[in-house]
């Protein structure tokens, strides 16, 4: 994809007066006026005035949504936070508390004793077995032949479409109590009373359901971005692996991975990103949706004060949390993006 | 590769391999064709939820359709979600493709900036954003409005939408855009009639992925709307969720509904989409 340079048009015409160093000037730079001025300069001029504008008008649409949707919001969020923030008749009213909203969430016990372990364990769990996952069905679909690679393609991409939402009633109706398939098979061979037993209501349990569901959703990115890296490695590293006595386990630490080392490194931290932000999944559970404090992770707490207990101020506390927490993250995955060398933005 | 070494014990070998390899797959179609499987055929079960642990449904009805649209208003929500999934394509590809042109086809001051900017507003999470643009689009009184929906649909598809259409943009030569400026050709005129023309493909396979990403939404369409005439769909599955219990009948049917446009959709638009998915997580 960035094997095509985009460098910045050429004047239609390539005509004489047009100077070939507008090319290699950094960008945006006006060009110096001619020594000796010719009849073309106006119409130079006006040529690079397009050039250096068209840009612009073609990103303000795009930018101004951006801007107004997503960047506006952001620091809304950020003054929301430092305020109590009531809600009136025709509009809301906020008053400056400083950084009480900050101290109340960060010496709360259930930040530290259930939300914050929430977060990161699942996020932790979900990651790891996401990737490794991901990694054996992409080495499984390289070794299997066009017709069959399809048909296991299509089928990861079944589990990758489903909506986060209804995947998500699909999982909790399998590990429904009582009724629920899974209830049924474990109380069928004796692990669990389905009379009795409810998964949902314990924090590790509810959190393995959720686990199982994210993963399913989230490991077809992984397999088919990892098998796009497998298909660029040359097969002569294996045979030559091969030929030096390596085992298949050997080949794959030392020959795979760190080969298509940034590729790893790439699904690794999008998954990190999407993992700690999950929410859809976590409300719609039994119990998810505030009624069962025990299972709050940190996006799910924001929304509940925010939009339950009308603690706007604390939601967005939360939230200006969650949202330094992945823009740490990204930050390494922006580095690691460039750091790739070969890398043209 | 196996055929490097053909030592005599190779046959029993390979038949072993063969066999661990087909029990691979099985489990790999299991695990990902199940949910889906267990979603269709409860949605047909005319005894869903006293279905237990039987693996084939106890007979095909459509009732829990019947019930779903008729008691349950289902119809309007999926109009909803078609709407605001509509309004969501109109608006990202037209808004991408020009932002996609301008990174893609010009050089300028800022450019890589931009381009970054764009990464990262992509990883804000949805809860935080939510909030302020509720109070927001309750103070412009656009809450419950499909409009005031789509209008942030359009801001969560945007950068998926432009680092995508990008790499689509790139690929098409130069050359051609040149000679249509040599056969004198203005920029609007080129635009029409050559570049638009050749990331057609590319413009709608990620027009397909702003409308999923509308279709498939719920924090903001649950947090919106308020009048259920106005739920999407996938907000109106959440009213057969009883306090005790649930009809998991008409959930799954209405789960169906919900998922298999996604389904089809993505498989069509995979290869399109896949290299471009791929390429883009990789390269950036």
């Amino acid at each position: 994809m960035t094997t095509v340079k985009n460098k910045h048009s050429k004047t239609p015409t390539g005509g004489g007066g047009a100077p070939e160093a507008g090319d290699t000037r950094p960008a945006g730079r006006p060009a110096p006026a001619p020594a000796h001025p010719t009849p073309d300069t106006a119409a130079l001029r006006r040529r690079r005035r397009i050039e250096l504008t068209r840009p612009w008008l073609l990103l303000a649409p795009a930018l101004l949504v951006l801007a107004g949707l997503l960047l506006w919001p952001l620091i809304q969020v950020g003054k929301l936070s430092l305020q109590d923030y009531e809600v009136k008749f025709g509009g809301g009213v906020g008053t400056f508390t400083g950084l009480d909203h900050y101290a109340d969430l960060l010496t709360s016990g259930l930040l530290w004793k259930t939300v914050l372990p929430n977060t990161v364990f699942f996020a932790v769990a979900c990651v790891g077995l996401t990737i490794a996952l991901g990694t054996l069905v992409a080495l499984l679909l390289n070794r299997l032949g066009t017709t069959w690679r399809l048909i296991c393609s299509v089928a990861i991409l079944a589990a990758w479409a489903m909506p986060a939402v209804t995947g998500t009633y699909v999982w909790i109706w399998l590990f429904q109590p009582q009724d629920g398939l899974f209830s049924q098979l474990a109380g069928a061979i004796g692990l669990i009373d389905p009379a009795t037993t409810n998964w949902f209501t314990e924090r590790l349990p509810f959190y393995a359901i959720a686990t199982l569901n994210v993963v399913h959703h989230g490991f077809p990115f992984v397999a088919i971005t990892v098998l796009a890296g497998l298909l660029t490695i040359p097969k002569e590293l294996y045979e030559a692996g091969m030929l030096d006595g390596a085992n298949a386990w050997q080949r794959f630490w030392k020959i795979t991975v760190p080969t298509i080392k940034p590729v790893f490194l790439v699904v690794t931290i999008l998954s990190t990103i999407w993992d700690f932000k999950v929410f859809t999944q976590i409300f719609l559970m039994p119990g998810g949706n505030g009624s069962n404090p025990d299972v709050y992770n940190l996006g799910v707490f924001s929304y509940i004060e925010a939009f339950a207990k009308n603690d706007y101020g604390m939601g967005s506390a939360a939230a200006v949390l969650l949202t330094l927490l992945l823009l740490a993250i990204t930050v390494v995955y922006i580095r690691t993006l460039f750091r790739q060398g070969e890398e043209e933005l | 590769m196996s055929s490097l070494q053909s030592h005599p014990k190779g046959a029993a070998d390979s038949a072993v391999r063969r066999l661990g390899l087909g029990a691979a797959v099985a489990a790999l179609l299991v695990f990902t064709l199940f949910p889906v499987y267990w979603m269709v055929s409860t949605a047909f079960d005319p005894k869903a939820l006293t279905r237990g642990s039987d693996l084939l449904p106890s007979g095909v009805t459509f009732d829990h359709f019947q019930l779903v649209f008729e008691r349950g208003n289902f119809g309007t929500y999926l109009l909803n979600s078609v709407i605001v999934g509509g309004a969501t394509i109109l608006a990202a590809a037209l808004l991408s493709l020009f932002a996609a042109i301008a990174v893609a086809r010009f050089r300028f001051r800022f450019r890589t900036s931009v381009l970054i900017m764009i990464l990262i507003v992509q990883m804000v999470p949805l809860e935080a954003l939510v909030i302020p643009l509720f109070i927001q689009m309750r103070d412009y009184d656009m809450l419950n409005s499909l409009l005031g929906l789509s209008v942030v649909y359009i801001a969560l598809s945007l950068p998926f939408a432009i680092w995508t259409l990008r790499g689509f943009v790139a690929t098409v030569p130069k050359e051609v855009e040149e000679a249509a400026y040599i056969d004198g050709a203005s920029w609007p005129r080129m635009f029409w009639s050559v570049l638009l023309p050749l990331v057609a493909p590319g413009l709608v396979a990620t027009s397909i992925f702003a409308f999923i990403t509308a279709w498939n939404e719920f924090v903001f369409a649950y947090t919106f709307m308020k009048g259920s005439d106005k739920y999407t769909a996938a907000v109106g599955i959440y009213q057969f969720f009883g306090e005790n219990s649930t009809a998991w009948g008409p959930v799954m049917a209405s789960s169906m509904l919900v998922t298999v446009p996604v389904m089809i959709f993505f498989v069509v638009v995979h290869r399109k989409l896949g290299s471009g998915l791929a390429a883009g997580a990789v390269k950036g």
